[in-house]
């Protein structure tokens, strides 16, 4: 049976070189490498115009092109013969190939080097299996098809989370237990300036729940702003992608006030997939392995069908949170037995510090600093989003949609840091404060 | 053309390279080549490649008699097109010794930068050696950068 160019996914992720040939029109030939080419449909496929001046001349003289692809994880070789049809400078399949343009010629170190001009559309006329010496079953591991009876029990099991510290669980239990994935990170997109901060992770030495970075630049800043998941499935002869602070120790986070994003120096494989609702990118979940081509066609599907079901239930939830009610609260109890807790809040960035110790900053140290002064002044424990919403919106506009995740990463970082005050969520939209001891407020910077 | 002395230098280095021809109807046939011999004169290379696994290179060769071989060294990228008439000659016993010392230098060289051997396996066979002759009429270079394109005579010292 003649391969169709759907069987061919794994030529398709730029890991090894394809090949093309071209004829001038008094038929002499030309042959050089070529650094992409993507799939479109199933008669159709796209060549990122980077080539030579003379393939280039060549494809307008002579429309007859034969391509040599290369699957990535089994060497086989296709023969491809191909027809041009036309060239694009805008448009989806054009942004799509300068996006994966991007992130490929970054893993060869050259992503100011290859910027992309036009894109070239040809159609498929032929495609042919080049015979090869060995054919060695184990160099070609079968990997299963995503289950989707588990994949819908893991929709289903987001879906009936209310909290987003729940969704974004089940979302990263989701991922492992269906591809098997031990490495991925949620996180949160802040409207205003861009900035995804790490809510939930699994699989490293350090969590990074709090950790910063721009949508400005790498796969996770490449998903987030066009709204595409993006992969490199070869990173071995590559520096890792730039967003990893190279911080190590409790102590360069009390000096900086930042938290070292999750790191696998070993991955050879990366995605990272937009979280999505209406349009609207509100995070981004980022998977990572240390097998090469770890993430096939199917598989960057069934994770944008997760990380759209999370979207969903978080952005309900931040609705249904914002809709709770104020009830009577109980008085705060008689005096807290216990050391005292020291609770310093520098106001030039909203950093939060206790006994010492960096806990968060911006607009979750805001709301702590809040929830603070209400229990100082008001002698109260249970606080709702809602009044948080009144309080706060004003000054901080970000926390319209994304109160709910502000909450839960302030709450992780004080579980994680092990510190003397605790958020706990009581229900739907309200949280009780806990302390191991009297607190102490000091705002710096007034 | 001539190969200068620093083309001549480049020719000792593990190299890896594609393959093209076109038959009449100016559909091209591409493959790759698992060895050469550089002849005395310096104007001439044979170029050997795997009838088994390219065969629309023969005979588009035999057809047109039009030929071009990519050379590229992995390491650093360094690449030179050669391009020139060609015709098919006979394969000799000789042509082995070179194939097998072509593809044990590109191995080395495509496992020393992290490519699994298995998948270089697949590319780099003598099965049903063919050669072909090509007299070189032009060289380019074609390593990546401001001088991809050019002939090596625009851009020689």
């Amino acid at each position: 049976m003649r391969p169709r160019l759907a069987d061919l996914s794994a030529c398709f992720e730029g890991v090894i070189p394809s090949i093309i040939a071209t004829a001038a029109a008094d038929g002499m030939p030309n042959v050089s490498y070529l650094s992409h080419v993507i799939r479109i449909g199933d008669e159709h496929v796209a060549l990122s115009n980077q080539f030579f001046a003379k393939t280039a001349a060549n494809v307008r003289a002579n429309p007859k092109v034969t391509l040599i692809l290369v699957d990535g994880l089994t060497g086989d070789q296709y023969l491809l013969d191909v027809s041009f049809v036309r060239s694009v400078d805008a448009g989806y399949v054009f942004e799509k190939i300068a996006r994966q343009l991007k992130a490929t010629s970054a893993q060869l170190g050259m992503a100011d080097v290859m910027r992309l001009k036009s894109a070239d559309i040809f159609r498929v006329a032929a495609i042919e299996k080049v015979p090869a010496p060995i054919n060695d079953p184990a160099s070609s591991p079968d990997r299963q098809a995503v289950d989707l009876v588990v994949l819908s029990d893991t929709v289903s099991a987001i879906d009936r989370q209310v909290d987003p510290g729940g969704i974004i669980d089940s979302l990263l239990e989701g991922v492992r237990r269906i591809f098997g994935y031990e490495h991925a990170l949620v996180l949160i997109r802040e409207d205003v300036s861009g900035t995804l901060t790490t809510m939930g992770s699994i699989g490293y030495a350090r969590s990074g729940l709090g950790s910063e970075i721009s949508d400005s630049e790498g796969l996770i800043g490449t998903a987030a702003r066009s709204g595409e998941a993006i992969k490199v499935n070869d990173m071995s002869r590559l520096r890792r992608f730039g967003e990893a602070i190279a911080l190590n120790s409790d102590a360069a986070e009390n000096s900086t006030r930042a938290i070292a994003f999750p790191d696998l120096p070993t991955a050879n494989s990366q995605i990272a997939v937009p979280m999505v609702f209406r349009g609207a990118v509100l995070g981004v979940l980022f998977v990572e392995s240390e097998a090469r081509l770890a993430f096939r066609e199917e598989d960057e599907a069934a994770l944008l069908i997760l990380a759209t079901q999370a979207a969903s239930a978080l952005r309900a939830s931040e609705r249904e949170a914002a809709q709770t009610v104020p009830v009577p609260v109980p008085p705060l109890p008689a005096t807290i037995a216990g050391r005292g807790v020291h609770v310093i809040h520098h106001r030039y960035d909203d950093s939060i510090f206790i006994d010492g110790t960096y806990i968060v900053k911006g607009i979750a140290g805001a709301l702590l600093r809040l929830i603070l002064e209400w229990h100082l002044n008001e002698g109260r424990n249970v606080f709702t989003n809602r009044e948080m919403r009144l309080a706060a919106g004003p000054r901080l506009p970000e926390i319209k949609d994304n109160l709910e995740t502000r909450l839960l990463l302030l709450r992780r970082r004080l579980e994680e840091k092990g510190a003397a005050l605790r958020i706990v969520r009581v229900e739907r939209g309200r949280l009780r404060l806990e302390a191991e001891g009297p607190i102490t407020l000091k705002v710096a910077g007034e | 053309m001539r190969l200068d002395d620093r083309l001549m230098d480049f020719f000792q280095r593990p190299l890896m390279c594609i393959i093209a021809s076109a038959d009449r109807t100016g559909q091209p046939a591409a493959g790759r080549g698992v060895g050469f011999e550089l002849l005395d004169d310096r104007e001439t290379i044979d170029v050997i490649f795997s009838g088994w696994q390219w065969p629309r290179m023969e005979q588009s060769i035999r057809e047109t008699g039009k030929f071009t071989a990519t050379f590229v060294s992995p390491s650093d990228y360094v690449t030179f097109q050669l391009k020139g008439s060609a015709t098919m000659r006979g394969t000799e016993a000789s042509d082995i010794p070179h194939a097998d010392h072509f593809i044990a230098a590109a191995t080395a060289a495509l496992c020393s930068l992290g490519v699994p051997p298995h998948m270089i396996a697949s590319w780099l066979t003598v099965r049903d050696a063919r050669v072909v002759r090509l007299s070189v009429r032009e060289v380019y270079v074609q390593t990546p950068g401001p001088l991809a394109g050019m002939l090596t005579d625009v851009v020689s010292p």
